[in-house]
């Protein structure tokens, strides 16, 4: 009997080791893997990087900002295009710099074609603007302000941050963007307020996360000073109608860019994750040829 | 009582989802299990949904009593959770049949998870066997495995096929290691016997039986078949099996001009199945018949918790090639199988060394692997080491209400306390079921099989054709519906014994 024990039990079916079916071996779960893919995160980079959000986030401020302006009359349309327009031209030189000087040549788009493609838009939206002040001017201002709320939401949400998550989709956050940029363009009064808001709103959802996109590839040092001064410039403008909403925004940023990282880097210990011989192999991705 | 029965004699319920005539490793290990047990004397019946126009009760080999419940299947041939509107109907059947323990099979069956769940509430124990491997990390997985730890909390053993498997599901449900036990599956050696004149002389025949789908690895295969035939051109492959990766293949037999050398048999089933959970099973004769051919066989399984495939191609004398995945490894001595790693390149080593052992002619002769596989897995040894949990859960003292309710508790934060409403809920359930129709009141079905089995106990030889006038019987009934035919059946058959007791 002390002689079968001495044998060491091994873990296989085809041979009787005489111990009981329910003997549970020291060596039991000794294959358990835990926490093989998980990242460590460094609390400083994790804070800058949540720059991605709050970037977004500050973009949608100061979007609201130009409204209430022009709303109020402090910010005629023409100067709200002017500024907005000249800004866009200086992105863009700066992303053909870019991608001029790190060579990147992921699009074989021309100039050419981004003229053409601006003048198409520009025209159209010029074209449409009288439509669009009168489009939705039936329903209530509450109804709509709530509803641009929500759309504005809807952008933050899917917006495009860099994850590659099944609810990421720019398609959409990009419409939600423009929906809350025609709703509000009806409260505005003439047909070059609706023009200016829904080009400005083209530039600030659609052409601006392409630009930071472009500067975090290349110059990842741009990124944190970005996030300061857009933090910055949209707290400021907001403090000058409404204290309770710069004050709001300033707590949001503080508690996206730093109480959050830190919330993430101190739950991480508490991940859990087992892996075993139990787990369904991966086939590595080779088209069979 | 005959002195040969010094056992105790269990009433077992078993229930699954999954039976004839559904094919598949659980069906037939029910089937297999549930025999050999009415052989050792024990009464066994067997619980699952209807399958099309096969409802109501009816009779297998050896009287083998089958309830085709009246649950519609919901998704993949599970009947839908609804958790209490099973009880009244499964109560009642419990109750007629006497049985003293429900052994439930699969993680995947709701109908073994509720009637395990019901037989606690009625203070029966239970038992468990656990066919598969689960993950852990994404959401479907964890749910699922929520909802097994709330139907094992309270389950008295379970059977795991596997060491593998045990440590999964000890993982999944929370449980005690003792409290499972590995019985590994078997085969049915007599359906699995070598015939090395079916061969293909002067070539090498490697043959893949499976269903093509993605968990079976077919992507492995497809991605080493040109480059096999290629280097060997006396190899051929012949697939047996059908699935949505049977495109692929075809595909892959396309491109390389492999007609010749790639065989594709299909689905060799002659039976017209109705639903997708089936298709691509293969019969077992057919089975051993496509096996036979071959030399090797070739397992790409991205996941196995025993692998019955193999187990079956080595008692046909094939040697083996399989990916070194879940239970895989635990299954085969090392003289019998190759093991790669799940990927092509260690699949495709792993076979070029098959191939050239049996060049050499340093494979294991095909009966010497027959008779190996034919002592080291079997049906009566699955049997009689399930018997022995039986007996085990049999003389458990039967837990109490409130230590029943903190196991529930003790699940999880919130999941523990709704497991608890749960529970009580049954209880309570249980309790009108009980002023409305009275245990009492229920009607105690008779037995058919006890002078059979006290008989065939007595007398070995005679026990054989015993069972196949038996056989004969119980065929002639297996199409009868109701329990009126079946008592009448049972007159019947009792005479016939009668007869040939006097013949004895």
């Amino acid at each position: 009997m002390a002689d079968k024990q001495q044998k060491r039990w091994r873990k296989i079916l085809y041979e009787d080791q005489s111990v009981p079916d329910n003997y549970v071996d020291s060596s039991f779960l000794d294959e358990l893997q835990k926490n093989l893919h998980t990242r460590k995160y460094d609390y400083w980079t994790v804070c800058e990087q949540s720059g991605e959000v709050t970037q977004q986030i500050s973009s949608l401020g100061l979007f609201v900002v130009a409204y209430v302006y022009m709303e109020n009359g402090w910010l005629s349309p023409h100067t709200l295009f002017t500024i907005t327009t000249t800004l866009t031209c200086i992105g863009y030189l700066l992303k053909m710099y870019i991608d001029h000087y790190y060579q990147d040549t992921t699009s074989n788009r021309t100039f050419l074609d981004d003229i053409k493609t601006a003048l198409v838009f520009a025209g159209f939206s010029y074209g449409l603007s009288p439509v669009l002040v009168s489009l939705t001017e039936t329903i209530s201002t509450d109804t709509i302000y709530a509803m641009t709320a929500m759309m504005l939401l809807g952008n933050l949400i899917f917006h495009h941050y860099g994850a590659n998550a099944a609810l990421v989709s720019e398609a959409l956050s990009l419409n939600a963007g423009l929906f809350a940029s025609v709703c509000l363009a009806s409260r505005l009064h003439t047909t070059w307020h609706s023009f200016s808001t829904v080009t400005f709103s083209i530039e600030i959802f659609g052409l601006w996360p392409m630009l930071r996109r472009n500067l975090r590839k290349h110059i990842p040092q741009t990124q944190r000073w970005l996030t300061f001064l857009l933090m910055i410039i949209t707290s400021m403008l907001l403090w000058t109608f409404s204290t309770v909403a710069a004050i709001f925004y300033i707590i949001l940023f503080l508690f996206i860019t730093f109480i959050c990282p830190a919330w993430l880097v101190s739950l991480q210990p508490l991940k859990n994750n087992i892996h075993g011989p139990w787990d369904e192999a991966v086939i590595e991705e080779k088209k069979v040829s | 009582m005959n002195n040969c029965l010094s056992l105790r004699r269990h009433n077992v319920c078993m229930v699954s989802d999954f039976f004839y005539p559904n094919m598949g490793g659980v069906e037939s290990h029910i089937y297999q299990l549930s025999q050999c047990l009415l052989e050792k004397g024990h009464k066994v019946i067997i619980m699952t949904h209807f399958y099309g126009d096969r409802k109501g009760v009816r009779y297998l080999t050896n009287g083998l009593k089958v309830y085709y419940l009246p649950f519609p299947a919901f998704y993949n041939q599970c009947i839908l959770p609804t958790i209490y509107i099973t009880f009244p109907l499964v109560r009642n059947i419990l109750i007629k049949e006497q049985i003293t323990i429900v052994h439930g099979h699969s993680a995947f069956s709701t109908l073994a998870h509720e009637t395990m769940f019901h037989a606690r509430t009625m203070g029966l124990k239970t038992v468990f066997t656990d066919h598969s491997l689960f993950g852990f990390a994404d959401a479907s997985s964890i749910l699922t495995n929520k909802i097994l730890q709330f139907s094992l909390a309270d389950c008295n053993h379970v059977i795991c096929v596997s060491h593998t498997s045990k440590e999964n599901t000890v993982l999944r449900a929370g449980l005690d290691p003792k409290e499972v036990s590995v019985i590994p599956n078997a085969v049915d050696a007599t359906m699995f016997v070598p015939d090395p004149t079916k061969r293909h002389p002067g070539k090498i025949t490697i043959v893949v039986v499976s269903r093509l789908v993605y968990r079976k690895g077919m992507d492995l295969l497809a991605g080493i078949i040109p480059d096999v035939c290629q280097s060997h051109p006396d190899v051929q492959f012949i697939i047996g099996g059908d699935g949505p990766k049977r495109i692929l293949l075809e595909e892959v037999r396309e491109r390389h001009e492999l007609h010749d050398r790639v065989i594709m048999l299909g689905m060799l089933e002659h039976r017209k199945v109705r639903d997708s959970y089936n298709a691509g099973m293969l019969e077992h004769r057919k089975v051993r018949d496509v096996l036979v051919q071959g030399d090797i066989l070739i397992n790409t399984s991205l996941t196995e918790a025993f692998c019955i495939a193999i187990v079956e191609a080595a008692c046909c004398g094939l040697q083996v090639v399989s990916t070194k995945v879940g239970g895989v490894p635990e299954v085969l001595p090392p003289d019998l199988i190759y093991l790669a790693e799940p990927n092509d390149q260690s699949l495709r080593e792993e076979l070029e060394r098959a191939i050239a052992d049996k060049r050499a002619g340093r494979n294991v002769p095909p009966f010497v692997a027959h008779n190996r596989i034919k002592l080291l897995y079997t049906w009566r040894d699955v049997a009689h080491r399930t018997e022995r949990v039986y007996k085990r859960v049999a003389d458990l003292v039967e837990r109490e209400t409130k230590e029943r309710l903190s196991r529930y508790y003790s699940c999880g934060p919130l999941s523990g306390k709704l497991f608890v409403i749960a529970a009580v809920l049954n209880i309570w359930f249980m309790c009108f079921l009980q002023i409305f129709q009275p245990s009492q009141k229920i009607e105690i079905t008779p037995e058919l099989q006890r002078t059979y089995i006290l008989k065939s106990n007595a007398n070995q030889k005679n026990s054989k054709e015993e069972q196949r006038s038996q056989k004969r019987t119980l065929l002639e009934c297996e199409d009868s519906l109701t329990n009126g035919t079946s008592s009448k059946i049972l007159r019947r058959s009792n005479r016939k014994r009668t007869k040939s007791k006097k013949e004895l």
